[in-house]
């Protein structure tokens, strides 16, 4: 086990290697002059001064494209990320790993609000769905949840929005905080959990598909299985078998799935902050991506790396610890 | 060739369940073929897969989107792509304008405003314009065709690259093993962890600066998405073709002496392709979902070009357009949500037809 672990762990640190060097190389084919010229537009609003820049220019070793210019560029990068130095924003004149550590709260709580509710639905309607194999209650639920994934986010979204915010006028169309007023307490989070319940319906609505179809499949495939029947056999109760003997089983793969899930919740969605005007980070990545922040875009796909890393190694690690037969080797 | 004298065999049984008491063997009094109904494994998946409503639902969704935005614009060609509509009319606006005078006496007249409109735009669907037009006067019913166009033969042609990589990497990997195969792999591992839609974004700010024209700046993406997109397939066809290898049939095919290519794609590959048909039908309906997106970032396509993310990305600017005029939005959307739902529904029935386990 220790041994599997160090052996993951080495070959994450490898994809990482790998993974920045792809950034870079990409980042690096952005040419000079396009990236000044939004910089030097940027700088007159911002708090970031002409010494700063010129130093992140240094840094990244934007400016000289010999091929040992560029290997000492991404020598010197990968050697500040070592130490925890992502560089300073271009547009937002901060430090890259402030603004995430600052957005992320937002994309986090949606993220796990809507995780939470996807769960809570998706689990009772695969098994259903599975222990009515075929019946025209398992046609409506596949059905519905095929709709639900076939729906495209901003489409669903803006859909959303224009009932309930403009038609209905029940939650805000758009952003976090309502600024006509000042809150504070249990007020204030009421207005956040105000203005994020659209995003977070959106989002539980669209992922609910793969999640009720993942339990399906397990639940009829331990319901197909040797034990299951024993169970039968024995005169127990259909709801026992069902919910003591064939349920437990059925949940490996989905808390597996869970810890692979646990790093996504501090990514953030783009295109769901992008309709609603969510401060997340993703609203704030693409905002960063589209003006050529250098720094930002570096820090933020490398953490996105890391998190997808860490999420792979946590679900196969998870897979081990819950399911004794699965051994690491 | 064995597996597909067990597949006849099985559906046989399962087609006429008394036959499963006694097995059939060519040996017995009559004749096999009068016994057992022998169905090529093609005509089997087939009877399979029209057996589920669903998939012809599907089957029948796709055929009717493709006849729309391919025959749609040769049939109606009443309006082009990027055409505007100039038909606009002169509009009239009256408002009543009271003042003080001198005197101190409230005088009021009429102020009448001529506005000539000459771009047709926002107008209501009418038999003129179907669908009525979008902010710049042009049709939507034939944007939404031509968008169509776009969104469907992209993410064909991005699912079937993504395949062939995929073959060509997973193929090699699977068959040789060992340095090969970790190399390949290892590959797979870093690009699985490409964080993608970020990475896209960043390739369009590429574009951007290198000044690619609007029409083609899809086509770039896609070729950048395939280069990211190809691992899952190649684990896929490795995976497979690690089991397959162990057969005899390949034991076989090395006692034949034949040529490592010829083992690889002419024996191993086509034993795959079920599993890659299904994968290949469900990916396409990620693929729509992804150009969508794409565009409606107004990364892809872009206006005056139409593709129904593109059609959507209005919205985004435009609250009044969002809250008034369905008729621009709803549409795109709806052929979106049509067309993944579409190929979602047929990858099930053929991954449920091409299964030979599957039993119903």
């Amino acid at each position: 086990m220790f041994k599997y672990i160090l052996k993951r762990l080495l070959l994450s640190i490898f994809i990482l290697l790998g993974v920045s060097l792809i950034i870079y190389i990409l980042v690096r084919s952005m040419p000079y002059d396009f990236v000044s010229n939004k910089i030097s537009a940027l700088q007159s609003n911002t708090s970031l001064d002409a010494t700063a820049v010129e130093k992140m220019y240094e840094m990244y070793g934007l400016q000289d494209n010999s091929f040992l210019g560029i290997l000492k560029g991404y020598a010197n990068w990968l050697g500040a990320l070592c130490r925890f130095d992502f560089g300073k924003s271009f547009v937002y004149g901060d430090s890259v790993l402030n603004i995430i550590v600052d957005k992320m709260g937002v994309s986090f709580a949606v993220a796990l609000i809507a995780t939470f509710f996807e769960f809570l639905i998706a689990i009772p309607l695969g098994i259903t769905a599975a222990t009515h194999q075929y019946s025209l209650r398992d046609y409506v639920v596949t059905i519905l949840v095929m709709v639900g994934i076939s729906l495209p986010t901003f489409f669903f979204g803006q859909i959303l929005k224009d009932l309930f915010a403009m038609k209905l006028g029940w939650f805000p169309p758009s952003g976090l905080l309502d600024a006509s007023q000042t809150l504070d307490g249990i007020a204030l989070l009421g207005d956040y959990l105000r203005h994020m319940f659209i995003p977070i319906l959106t989002v539980v609505i669209l992922s609910i598909g793969g999640r009720m179809r993942m339990t399906r499949t397990n639940m009829l495939e331990v319901l197909s299985s040797d034990y299951i029947r024993t169970a039968r056999a024995k005169g127990l109760k259909e709801k026992i078998v069902i919910y003591k003997h064939a349920f437990r089983n059925t949940l490996i793969p989905l808390v597996t799935s869970l810890a692979g899930l646990l790093p996504s919740l501090f990514s953030g969605a783009i295109i769901t902050e992008q309709v609603f005007d969510l401060p997340g980070i993703g609203n704030v990545a693409f905002k960063a991506m589209m003006q050529a922040d250098i720094p930002f875009i570096m820090g933020y796909n490398m953490f996105l790396a890391l998190l997808s890393v860490v999420g792979v190694l946590l679900a196969d690690l998870m897979y081990a610890v819950v399911d004794p037969r699965v051994k690491l080797s | 060739m064995e597996q597909n004298e067990k597949w006849n065999q099985s559906e046989a049984c399962a087609e006429n369940p008394e036959l499963t008491a006694a097995p059939v063997t060519a040996e017995e009094n009559e004749p096999l073929e009068k016994n057992v109904r022998l169905m090529s494994p093609m005509r089997m998946v087939m009877r399979r897969f029209f057996r589920s409503k669903l998939s012809i639902v599907g089957l029948v969704m796709l055929i009717s989107l493709f006849l729309f935005c391919w025959l749609g614009p040769v049939v109606y060609t009443r309006w082009g792509e990027t055409e505007q509509d100039m038909s606009g009319k002169i509009e009239y606006t009256m408002t009543e304008i009271t003042y003080k005078n001198e005197k101190g006496e409230d005088v009021s007249f009429y102020q009448v405003i001529e506005t000539g409109k000459r771009i047709n735009s926002l107008a209501k669907p009418s038999s003129e314009h179907l669908l009525g037009t979008d902010k710049d006067g042009r049709d939507v019913f034939t944007r939404l065709m031509y968008g169509g166009r776009i969104s469907l033969a992209v993410s064909f042609i991005a699912v079937f690259a993504i395949t062939l990589f995929g073959i060509v990497f997973g193929g090699i990997a699977g068959y040789f093993g060992g340095a090969v195969d970790n190399v390949i792999m290892r590959i797979c591992d870093i690009l699985m962890c490409l964080p993608g839609f970020p990475i896209l974004l960043i390739i369009s700010t590429l574009l951007d600066a290198a000044n690619v024209e609007s029409s083609s700046r899809i086509y770039f993406l896609m070729a950048f998405l395939t280069l990211f997109s190809w691992p899952g397939t190649a684990r896929l066809v490795r995976g497979q073709i690690l089991s397959l290898r162990e057969q005899e049939y390949m034991v076989a095919a090395e006692a034949m002496g034949y040529s490592t290519s010829r083992k690889i794609f002419k024996h191993l590959v086509p034993n795959v392709m079920p599993q890659l048909i299904v994968s290949m039908t469900l990916s396409l309906g990620g693929m729509i979902l992804y150009e969508a997106s794409l565009s409606y970032l107004n990364m892809g396509v872009r206006a005056p070009f139409a593709a129904w993310g593109t059609m959507i990305n209005i919205v985004a600017e435009d609250q009044n357009i969002l809250q008034n005029f369905f008729n621009i939005w709803g549409p795109p959307g709806l052929c979106i949500v049509i067309a993944v739902l579409a190929f979602n529904f047929v990858g099930d029935g053929l991954r449920d037809a091409l299964d030979p386990k599957m039993r119903r």
